[in-house]
């Protein structure tokens, strides 16, 4: 007997709306962000605090005020500011005082890039967009000095769910970042048509030339008709990430090839802190519920033990139980929808869905053997 | 539904299959928003998709693309001849430091400390020379001990991509404190 516990049908699309919006969903892949956001903060905020450490602050050369009535504050007091901004992305990674903490993180971080029109930069604005996001969703409930607390002082734990609307707007954000970046391109014909990125080769031949990158690698990047495709490529592939993270079908391979994505950009731009950011923020996409998925093992076999604890030590986002089944059984992974794998496609399949291993195991799900199979034939779905 | 493994003396059971942990239980779906709490969500969501919205919109005409997320556009470079035009006529080149002043001081960043040499413009042309611009009228009005300069001038060779270079001029605001 199978039971299908279905959605319920809003009554108007405004209900439906009002639905989605106030679901309650899991945080934990906001409170894993959280965690993650707060070194980024302070890369961020580093050329800041240094510059200021060595007796230079904004003001002190060329800066240009959004607004007139922009409070500037004191010499003393801004340094302070940004002191008091790293300590809170610190408490904010933490956990602790979470509510508070990342509320002054976004707080110093706005502050800070709305003094000057040159602090902002598109990296920095979807800094302020994550932080926006994390300060109003209550995503100090897990993975955070506070819960640790709360367990300590014997208190009951807090709901860990919580109305899914700044997920969704997060991720809306998320795809806009994608998707204005590539329409932007997509819409220049001399973008798309690869005289940007030809050109701009050509003006950096000389490091190129010297840099470790072999010469039919420096002479492929410098023929003009390589850009005619390689520039469409980089268009539909920002355009594809973009739409691709929306579908559970195309979302992980968006989410893989976001991780190339980034990877080039860095090691091929300076971008400030734009790829550790986005790659982080690769883990809102995450269907928001936890332990809906069930590893077997047999506790008897050492490799299986293994498996286990690198579940236990890299799950963070909450998604398997594991079960120590009979002797002998086969490594066993029963999906959310109820989908079986066993032995290695198993084993590919959990390392595909962990936050750390994901990237690299997720091309051998396309594999033959890797498809799992379904116990009734029913196909789970409905998740986004 | 047969499979379930004992644990620490609890029945664990697998997940059916097509039941989703994703929709809650109905008990769960109690009315506890308020309807001030849900029309103020569903306000704010809206508010922020249509305030970016507009905001990339706006990237494509504004020289400053604050959340427009409009990167890497062009492969344009710049290069600028900054002159002070002092009160008797002559046009000095900010290239050499004056009253205690250097170009290179007084405005860093944003690739506008060193304008004599070609650069990228790295967010655009219309940004940098938006830049450029607000540049000139800082300097104008943030070295007090010059008394002789009346405006800075920028004579501003642009390459937009491959094209043709483009000559633009540039101006600050007149300072009072030329005499």
């Amino acid at each position: 007997m199978t039971a299908v516990v279905a959605p319920p049908r809003p009554a108007s699309p405004i209900a439906a709306v009002d639905a989605l919006l106030g679901r309650r969903v899991s945080m934990r892949s906001l409170a894993l962000l959280r965690v993650l956001v707060g070194p980024v903060t302070l890369l961020h905020l580093r050329p800041f605090v240094a510059d200021a450490l060595g007796g230079r602050i904004y003001r002190d050369a060329f800066y240009e005020p959004y607004a007139a009535w922009y409070p500037d504050l004191p010499r003393p007091l801004y340094g302070a500011v940004l002191a008091v901004g790293i300590v809170a992305a610190v408490a904010m990674s933490l956990g602790f005082c979470t509510r508070l903490a990342t509320g002054t993180t976004l707080g110093v971080v706005a502050y800070n890039l709305f003094l000057s029109t040159t602090h902002l930069h598109s990296n920095r604005a979807y800094l302020l967009i994550v932080l926006a996001a994390l300060a109003v969703a209550p995503c100090g409930r897990e993975l955070s000095v506070d819960a640790w607390l709360r367990r300590r002082r014997g208190r009951p734990p807090l709901d860990l769910r919580a109305p899914a609307w700044p997920l969704w707007l997060l991720r809306f954000e998320a795809a806009v970042v994608y998707g204005a970046s590539g329409l932007s391109k997509l819409v220049d014909p001399d973008w798309f048509g690869g005289t940007v990125t030809w050109h701009r080769i050509v003006q950096v031949r000389d490091r190129l030339d010297a840099s470790p990158l072999p010469a039919w690698a420096v002479s492929l990047l410098a023929d003009r008709s390589f850009h005619t495709y390689a520039a469409k490529l980089i268009v539909l592939t920002e355009l594809f990430i973009a739409v691709g993270l929306w579908w559970r079908a195309t979302r992980y391979a968006a989410v893989w090839v976001a991780v190339c994505f980034h990877v080039a950009i860095e090691v091929s731009a300076s971008v400030q802190v734009f790829s550790y950011l986005a790659i982080a923020a690769l883990v809102i996409w995450a269907v928001p519920s936890t332990r809906d998925r069930l590893v077997v093992i047999d506790p008897g076999n050492p490799r299986h033990r293994r498996l286990a604890s690198s579940i236990g030590a890299l799950d963070w986002l909450a998604r398997f139980r594991v079960l120590e089944g009979p002797p002998g059984t086969p490594v066993t992974l029963t999906d959310r929808n109820g989908a079986l794998s066993t032995g290695p496609a198993a084993v590919a399949r959990v390392l595909s869905r962990l936050p750390l291993t994901a990237w690299f195991a997720l091309p051998t799900l396309v594999l033959p053997g890797a498809r799992p199979r379904h116990r009734s034939g029913v196909a789970g779905g409905g998740q986004r | 539904m047969d499979e379930a493994y004992r644990i620490g003396g609890a029945r664990w059971w697998i997940p059916e299959p097509g039941v989703s942990s994703w929709w809650p239980h109905p008990c769960h779906r109690l009315g506890v928003d308020t309807r001030a709490r849900v029309i103020g969500r569903r306000l704010v969501v809206a508010l922020v998709v249509v305030v970016q919205l507009a905001l990339v919109a706006r990237g494509y005409w504004s020289a400053h693309k604050e959340f427009a997320f409009q990167m890497f556009p062009e492969s344009s470079t710049w290069q600028a001849e900054i002159v002070r035009v002092t009160s008797d006529g002559a046009r000095v080149s900010v290239t050499r430091p004056w009253d205690g002043y250097q170009w290179a001081e007084l405005v860093v960043g944003r690739g506008l400390g060193r304008p004599e040499v070609r650069h990228h413009a790295d967010a655009g042309l219309d940004n940098q020379l938006a830049f450029l611009d607000a540049a000139l009228d800082y300097v104008a009005d943030n070295t007090p001990r010059d008394d002789e300069t009346r405006y800075l001038e920028a004579r501003v060779t642009t390459w937009h991509n491959t094209d043709p270079p483009e000559v633009t001029v540039l101006r600050s605001d007149d300072r009072p404190e030329a005499t």
